[in-house]
C-alpha cells in the first residue's frame, strides 16, 4: 500500500464501524499509527463494546503500522483528552484527527425529548469540540496538523433529525472558525460529509421508496442509480479523508466536500445573495420591508422547502 | 402604531436589552402582547436581575399591549418551558416565538475552557431548541406560527469565538430543520443575522478591541469605520416583525443579514463544484486520483488562513 502518511500518527473517533473503520484502516494503508477510538455502542448511543475498537486495531497492525484503542465517550471532555493524550505519550506525536463518532435518535421536533437533543449534540459537536480542542495546543506547538470532522446532507435541512441536523451544522462551522484560526500554525481543518452505507443509514425502506417513485415517474431512474453506486461501504472513499490528512493537501484548508464513491463536491459557504437597502434615514418600517419581499427582489430564487398544506375539504357529515 | 399584529401572542427572549428590547417593542407597536424573557445577565452569562425584563414588559404596556416578565434561563429546559406556558395561560395562545437571548465568551480555540463551551452552546443553540420545542406542539395544534431565531456572521466562521459561531452554525440549521419540519402546518421559522450596535458589539472593551486591530495594522481605518458605523436594533426590529406577520406566511427556512442600512436574503451552502467518476467502472478511491481533482475542485477558492512563513 501507500506512505503517504508514513510516520503519521492519527487519532480517529467512531473508528470501531463504519466510516469511522474505513478512515482508520484507510489512513494505516497510508503508513500512520491510528488511536481507534470508540465506546461500542448501538446507533442510539446506548450500551458500550471494547470489541468493535479492537477489532480495527488488529486490522491496522496488519498493514504493519502501530495502533491501539480508546474506548472513552467522545462527548466527555475527559475522555477526549485521555485519548489525545494516548497518541502523544505512546506515538510521540498526534499529527491527524478524524472526528467521526456519531449517534442518531431521530424524532420530529414536538415529539423530542431533552435526553434526546442533549445526547445527540453531544457526542457529535462537543465530541468534535473536545478532540479539537486537547489536539489543538499538541498541533499548534509542532506547527503542523490536519483535522478532518465529519457532516452531513442533514446540516442543510431535513425533517426527523433536528437535533442531528444542528449538530452537524455546528460541526460546519466549527470548521470554518478552527480553519480560520489554527491556518496560521500549519494546520488544516476540513469536513467531510459522506454518503455510504452503514448501520445508520442502511435502511431498505428507502431504497423501496425510491424505487416506487422511479416507477411511478415521479423521480429519474438516474437516482436510483446513484443511490445503489453510493450506498456501499465506505472503504470506497476512505483515501479521500487520507489525502485531506496528507503533507500533499497543505493548501486546503476551510472546505467542506461531499463525499462518496463516485462524487466529491465542494461545498460553497453560505452567502448574501440578494439585498434591499433602506433609503430613508431612519429605521426600517414594516411598508418598506414587505415592498422588498417579492419574489422578483429579496426572495428572487428561493422556494419553500415546506409551504402550508392547503386546508383539508371539509367532509359532509 | 399599527395593528399588523394585532391579537397575537409573542414571547421573546433576550428581551431585557439591545436587539430582543427592539423586537420586543417593535412586535408590541404591532399590537402583539408580549412575554419579555430575560435573565438579566452579563454579556458573559453571569449573574441575574429582574429589571431589564421588567423595564421591557412597562415599554411594552405603555404601547397599549399586554406584557408580562419571565426571567429563567433559556438553557433550561423547564424554564423554557414555562416561558411558553406563561404565554398560553396568560394570553390564551402563543403565534409568535423570536429567539434572541444570548451570551458570549470569547477565547481562540486552544484556550477555550469546557465550562466557556458548554454555556455559550447551551444559552444559544439548546435555549433555542428549548422554546422550540415546547412551542412547536402549540402551534402545529392551532396550524399557525412565526418563528424567528437570531443567528450572526460568526457562523461562516469567525476567528476568537468558535463556540459562538459553532452555536449559531447549529442554530441555522435547526431553523432549516424546523422550517422543514413545521412549514406544512402552517408555521414558519426563519432567522436574523443582525448587525447591530448592542452591549455585545459596541460595548467599550469591544471597541478597544477593534483599535488594537487598527494599531497593530490587521484592519485598515475604513475597515474600522465600516465595523463601528451601526445603526441600533431599533433600526433593524421592523425585520424580524414583518417575518411574524400574517403577511410572510411564504417566507419560510430562510436566513436575513438584517441591519439599519440593508438586509439580505442569505442562500445556503451549495455544491459549488463537482467531480463524478465514471460511474460504471471504478474502484475505492486512490490518494492520487483525489489529488488529481483538487484543482477543479478547488477553483476559485481561497485559503482562508495560509500557514505562516517561518520567521526568520
Amino acid at each position: 500500500m501507500g506512505d503517504k502518511l508514513k510516520g503519521r500518527n492519527a487519532v480517529v473517533t467512531g473508528a470501531g464501524r463504519g466510516i469511522g473503520r474505513a478512515i482508520a484502516i484507510g489512513l494505516a494503508e497510508e503508513g500512520a499509527n491510528v488511536v481507534v477510538c470508540d465506546i461500542g455502542g448501538a446507533v442510539d448511543g446506548s450500551g458500550g463494546d471494547k470489541t468493535p475498537a479492537d477489532q480495527v486495531v488488529d486490522e491496522c497492525k496488519k498493514h504493519g503500522v502501530k495502533a491501539m484503542a480508546q474506548y472513552g465517550d467522545v462527548s466527555k471532555f475527559a475522555d477526549a483528552e485521555a485519548s489525545v493524550k494516548a497518541c502523544v505519550d505512546n506515538f510521540g506525536r498526534i499529527d491527524i484527527l478524524c472526528n467521526i463518532a456519531g449517534i442518531d435518535k431521530p424524532k420530529m421536533i414536538w415529539n423530542m425529548t431533552e435526553q434526546e437533543w442533549d445526547q445527540v449534540v453531544g457526542v457529535h459537536m462537543k465530541g468534535t469540540f473536545n478532540f479539537m480542542r486537547c489536539a489543538a495546543p499538541f498541533m499548534r506547538e509542532q506547527k503542523f496538523g490536519r483535522i478532518i470532522n465529519t457532516t452531513s446532507e442533514a446540516w442543510l435541512g431535513g425533517v426527523t433529525h433536528l437535533n442531528y441536523g444542528a449538530a452537524k451544522g455546528g460541526i460546519v462551522t466549527l470548521t470554518w472558525g478552527g480553519a480560520q484560526e489554527l491556518g496560521p500554525a500549519g494546520i488544516t481543518v476540513n469536513a467531510i460529509c459522506p454518503r455510504a452505507k452503514t448501520r445508520m443509514t442502511d435502511d431498505p425502506k428507502v431504497r423501496e421508496m425510491v424505487v416506487k417513485r422511479v416507477e411511478k415517474g415521479l423521480m429519474d431512474a438516474s437516482v436510483l442509480k446513484r443511490m445503489d453506486k453510493e450506498m456501499v461501504d465506505p472503504s470506497a472513499f476512505a483515501k479521500i479523508a487520507a489525502f485531506l490528512a496528507s503533507d500533499d493537501a497543505a493548501l486546503v484548508n476551510g472546505q467542506v466536500f461531499l463525499t462518496t464513491a463516485i462524487t466529491i463536491a465542494r461545498y460553497s459557504k453560505p452567502e448574501p445573495v440578494t439585498t434591499a437597502e433602506n433609503a430613508s434615514e431612519g429605521p426600517w418600517n414594516m411598508d418598506m420591508i414587505k415592498a422588498a419581499f417579492t419574489p422578483d427582489k429579496i426572495l428572487k430564487g428561493y422556494v419553500n422547502p415546506a409551504p402550508p398544506a392547503p386546508p383539508k375539504p371539509e367532509v359532509k357529515k | 402604531m399599527a395593528n399588523r399584529l394585532k391579537g397575537r401572542n409573542a414571547v421573546v427572549t433576550g428581551a431585557g436589552s439591545g436587539i430582543g428590547k427592539a423586537v420586543s417593542l417593535s412586535l408590541a407597536k404591532e399590537g402583539a402582547n408580549i412575554v419579555a424573557c430575560d435573565l438579566g445577565g452579563g454579556i458573559d452569562g453571569k449573574g441575574a436581575s429582574t429589571s431589564p425584563a421588567d423595564q421591557t414588559v412597562s415599554e411594552c404596556k405603555a404601547l397599549g399591549v399586554q406584557a408580562v416578565a419571565s426571567y429563567g434561563s433559556v438553557a433550561d429546559f423547564k424554564a423554557a418551558e414555562a416561558m411558553i406556558k406563561t404565554c398560553v395561560e396568560k394570553f390564551g395562545r402563543i403565534d409568535i416565538l423570536v429567539n434572541v437571548a444570548g451570551i458570549d465568551r470569547a477565547k481562540m480555540l486552544w484556550n477555550l475552557s469546557e465550562e466557556d463551551w458548554d454555556i455559550v452552546i447551551s444559552v444559544h443553540l439548546k435555549g433555542t431548541f428549548n422554546t422550540i420545542r415546547h412551542a412547536a406542539p402549540f402551534m402545529r395544534e392551532q396550524k399557525y406560527g412565526r418563528i424567528v431565531n437570531t443567528i450572526s456572521e460568526a457562523w461562516v466562521g469567525t476567528v476568537g469565538h468558535c463556540n459562538y459561531g459553532a452555536a449559531k452554525g447549529g442554530i441555522a440549521s435547526l431553523t432549516y430543520a424546523a422550517a422543514w419540519e413545521l412549514g406544512k402546518y402552517g408555521v414558519t421559522a426563519n432567522a436574523i443575522c443582525p448587525r447591530a450596535a448592542t452591549r455585545m458589539t459596541m460595548g467599550p472593551d469591544v471597541l478597544a478591541g477593534y483599535k488594537k486591530r487598527v494599531e497593530s495594522g490587521l484592519w485598515t481605518k475604513e475597515r474600522y469605520d465600516e465595523v463601528t458605523h451601526v445603526a441600533g436594533p431599533d433600526y433593524l426590529a421592523a425585520i424580524p416583525t414583518y417575518l411574524a406577520s400574517e403577511a410572510a406566511a411564504n417566507v419560510n427556512g430562510c436566513i436575513f443579514g438584517s441591519a439599519g442600512a440593508f438586509f439580505s436574503y442569505w442562500a445556503p451552502a451549495k455544491e459549488s463544484a463537482i467531480y463524478n467518476r465514471d460511474w460504471d467502472n471504478y474502484g475505492p478511491w486512490s490518494v492520487d486520483e483525489v489529488e488529481k481533482c483538487m484543482p477543479n475542485l478547488l477553483k476559485g477558492y481561497v485559503n482562508p488562513a495560509p500557514p505562516e512563513k517561518e520567521k526568520k
